[in-house]
């Protein structure tokens, strides 16, 4: 409005101004002019401050911002994006500013390999009874490489990289992650059998939807960076009891077997010491004959000069020798005189040292 | 003077402003546009920026979102070539790529009538292309065998060639499958098939682990006994070795073999009487020889 009252005024103005009329009714008008022209200067000056200042804007430290200049982004590469503070933009209709969150990790979870259910059965833990069969339109399910039927759901997180991509590419950017996701799941199951993504294999299930994923997106060039997935498999409720069962035989055999290679161990570490100790016996007993054996034959050859010069004095003395400490461990020594007459005497001989019932033996 | 320059300047300007917003539009970032001369499109406009347009009644912009859209079709049923009934959904994501041949298709360019276009386009392409396939195709632990992203990918072409045909201005971004399903009374009988499968598997790990714990319970016995038996054989050489180490002293002492067997005597003499023993001498014995002579306590009869 005030556009349209300008030029007006200033048109007007220079006109009478040559003119300088007498009567004080004009000069009086002309002075009313002069200052509300005045007040509209003013007033416009503050109005196109306004409109600059209205190009402020803030960027969050979660965000970045992109300028659009006559629908066109500001900016060359990288610095398209603005990082977060205070940022300056032509008003509208020349530029456009566009906030992106970025850091803030999205998520999106999978639609279509879980059976039905309410967020509120969800979260409550109770379920419908199942039925026979599933009902395509309703119950989600996956197939697997072996024609099984499971349930599975995925929960993916992830971050966006490029904003442009992100937001100027796709009319719903999550919904293209979540087919994405969607697709993975059903892909990877095609791919494993029933047992290993239920119990053998679920790291390697979960990688590879995972990666499935990243290759989608990177392919439909999403701009997005995938942080982490969790997947959730299950087999059909209708066969839980079944499954469990297999379960319950798998832990069974494993038992088992635990059992029998414990045997095992005991039995091998057994058998390893017993063997080793009759080794070790037997080269004790090698050791020892032939130690024995050695100094025997050291001690023959050390006698055998004395007894060669006189072998019957030798015997006589060594064997008196050698009775003096026998004598002296022997604990019963009973030394029996010949008889006079030189008859032999007659001995008896009661022995009871080990069993009490006696026992004669004669003697001569 | 000055007062003069400085209004016709601001004049100046909102003409300019004025004539701008006659003259001028904009294509935004995720935009495509269309210009028409009376009613006839004639320029395609895929870059953003502004540009520049005789004002209506001559030229008319109109302008389109470039960004892709998602589109899912029915979950529908085909059989495979197999002659399995399979359910299958497929997700497309599609934009425009031709503004100019778009716009006239479909009545002032409503998605809604180019998706609708789509989802037949669709149809007869997934029934064709899951028509060739077996159902192992579709599902299958071996990499090699699995044509996913094959059956996927000639679904896509299939719909890529259709649009070209019929001159859509529609591009296909992405296509995938988003569910696979079967009809449900084959769900019935899938369940029937996996618990027979399971129940094999119970009897197979309980047949499976006692048959294993006893391989290895009878192996380990068998070690055990190996190991024992090397273990005599060896302590039976062992002791061979001392005796044939003997045998190379034995020549020492058949230097003379009476001193040899005479000191045996008294080593075994030795050994037998180092335990408890009792000993009857009598006066011939020496060295007890010594009383001999001498005169004893007895009552000489």
């Amino acid at each position: 409005m005030s556009h349209d009252h300008e030029p007006d005024h200033t048109h007007e103005h220079p006109a009478p101004a040559p003119v300088t009329p007498d009567d004080a009714g004009s000069q009086a008008l002309a002075e009313a002019l002069r200052s509300s022209f005045a007040i509209v200067k003013v007033v416009m000056l503050l109005m196109v401050l306004a409109f600059f200042s209205s190009g402020f804007f803030t960027v969050g430290p979660s965000e970045k911002a992109v300028i659009l200049r006559f629908g066109r982004p500001v900016g060359e590469g990288g610095k398209v994006l603005l990082n977060s503070g205070w940022h300056w933009s032509y008003p509208y209709p020349i530029d456009e500013v566009v906030k992106i969150p970025i850091t803030e990790i999205q998520k999106v979870s999978s639609t279509v390999g879980w059976y039905f259910t309410t967020p509120e059965q969800e979260l409550s833990g109770e379920e419908l009874p199942a039925g026979t069969s599933l009902n395509p339109a309703v119950d989600g399910y996956a197939i697997t490489a072996d024609t099984n039927i499971i349930h599975t759901r995925a929960m993916l997180y992830y971050h966006i990289e490029n904003p442009i991509h992100f937001v100027f590419d796709f009319v719903s950017a999550s919904n293209t992650v979540q087919n994405a996701l969607n697709n993975a799941l059903l892909y990877t199951a095609a791919h494993f059998n029933v047992d290993d993504i239920l119990t053998r294999d679920v790291a390697g299930f979960r990688d590879a939807v995972l990666q499935r994923v990243s290759n989608l997106t990177e392919q439909e060039q999403l701009g997005i960076a995938i942080d982490q997935c969790e997947v959730q498999s299950i087999p059909p409720r209708q066969l839980k009891d079944v499954f469990s069962q297999v379960t319950s035989a798998r832990e069974n055999r494993n038992k088992l077997l635990n059992e029998a290679h414990s045997y095992e161990n005991q039995v091998l570490s057994q058998s390893g010491a017993q063997a080793a100790s009759i080794t070790n016996a037997a080269a004790a007993d090698r050791a020892r004959f032939v130690e024995s054996i050695t100094a025997e034959a050291k001690r023959f050859s050390d006698l055998l000069p004395k007894y060669e010069s006189n072998p019957s004095l030798f015997a006589q003395q060594t064997l008196v020798q050698m009775m003096g400490p026998i004598l002296t461990n022997v604990q019963d020594k009973i030394f029996l005189p010949g008889r006079a007459d030189g008859k032999p005497r007659e001995l008896r001989l009661m022995l009871n040292r080990e069993p009490p019932q006696p026992k004669t033996t004669t003697q001569q | 003077m000055k007062r003069n320059v400085m209004t016709s300047v601001i004049g100046a300007v909102l003409i300019v402003i004025f004539a701008l917003l006659l003259f001028v539009f904009q294509v935004r970032q995720s935009e495509v546009a269309v210009v028409t001369t009376f009613g006839k499109p004639t320029r395609n406009l895929i870059e953003p920026g502004a540009y520049f347009k005789w004002p209506w009644p001559v030229e008319k912009v109109y302008k389109f979102d470039q960004r892709v859209q998602n589109f899912e079709d029915r979950f529908s049923q085909n059989l495979t070539a197999d002659s399995n009934p399979l359910l299958v959904m497929v997700y497309v994501g599609w934009r425009i790529s031709d503004a100019k041949a778009f716009f006239p298709k479909f009545a002032g360019g409503s998605t809604v009538a180019a998706q609708s276009m789509l989802e037949s386009m669709l149809r007869s392409a997934k029934s064709a292309v899951v028509g060739r396939h077996p159902l192992a195709d579709f599902v299958n632990a071996d990499a090699k065998q699995l044509k996913f992203d094959a059956i996927e990918s000639e679904i896509e072409q299939a719909v890529q060639s259709q649009l070209q045909t019929n001159n859509c201005g529609i591009g296909i971004a992405f296509l995938g499958i988003k569910k696979l399903g079967l009809p449900e009374n084959v769900t019935e009988a899938v369940f029937q098939r996996m618990t027979s499968e399971r129940q094999i598997l119970i009897s197979r790990f309980r047949y499976e682990g006692e048959a294993e714990a006893q391989k290895i319970k009878s192996a380990a016995d068998r070690q055990a006994a190996e190991t024992i038996a090397n273990a005599d054989a060896a302590a039976t050489r062992i002791r061979g070795e001392g005796e044939a180490a003997a045998a190379r002293v034995l020549p020492v002492f058949e230097q003379n073999p009476e001193l040899a067997n005479f000191l045996l005597r008294i080593s075994a003499l030795q050994q037998s009487l180092n335990q408890r023993a009792t000993l009857i001498f009598d006066e011939r014995t020496p060295p007890f020889d010594l009383f001999q002579h001498l005169p004893t306590n007895a009552p000489s009869r």
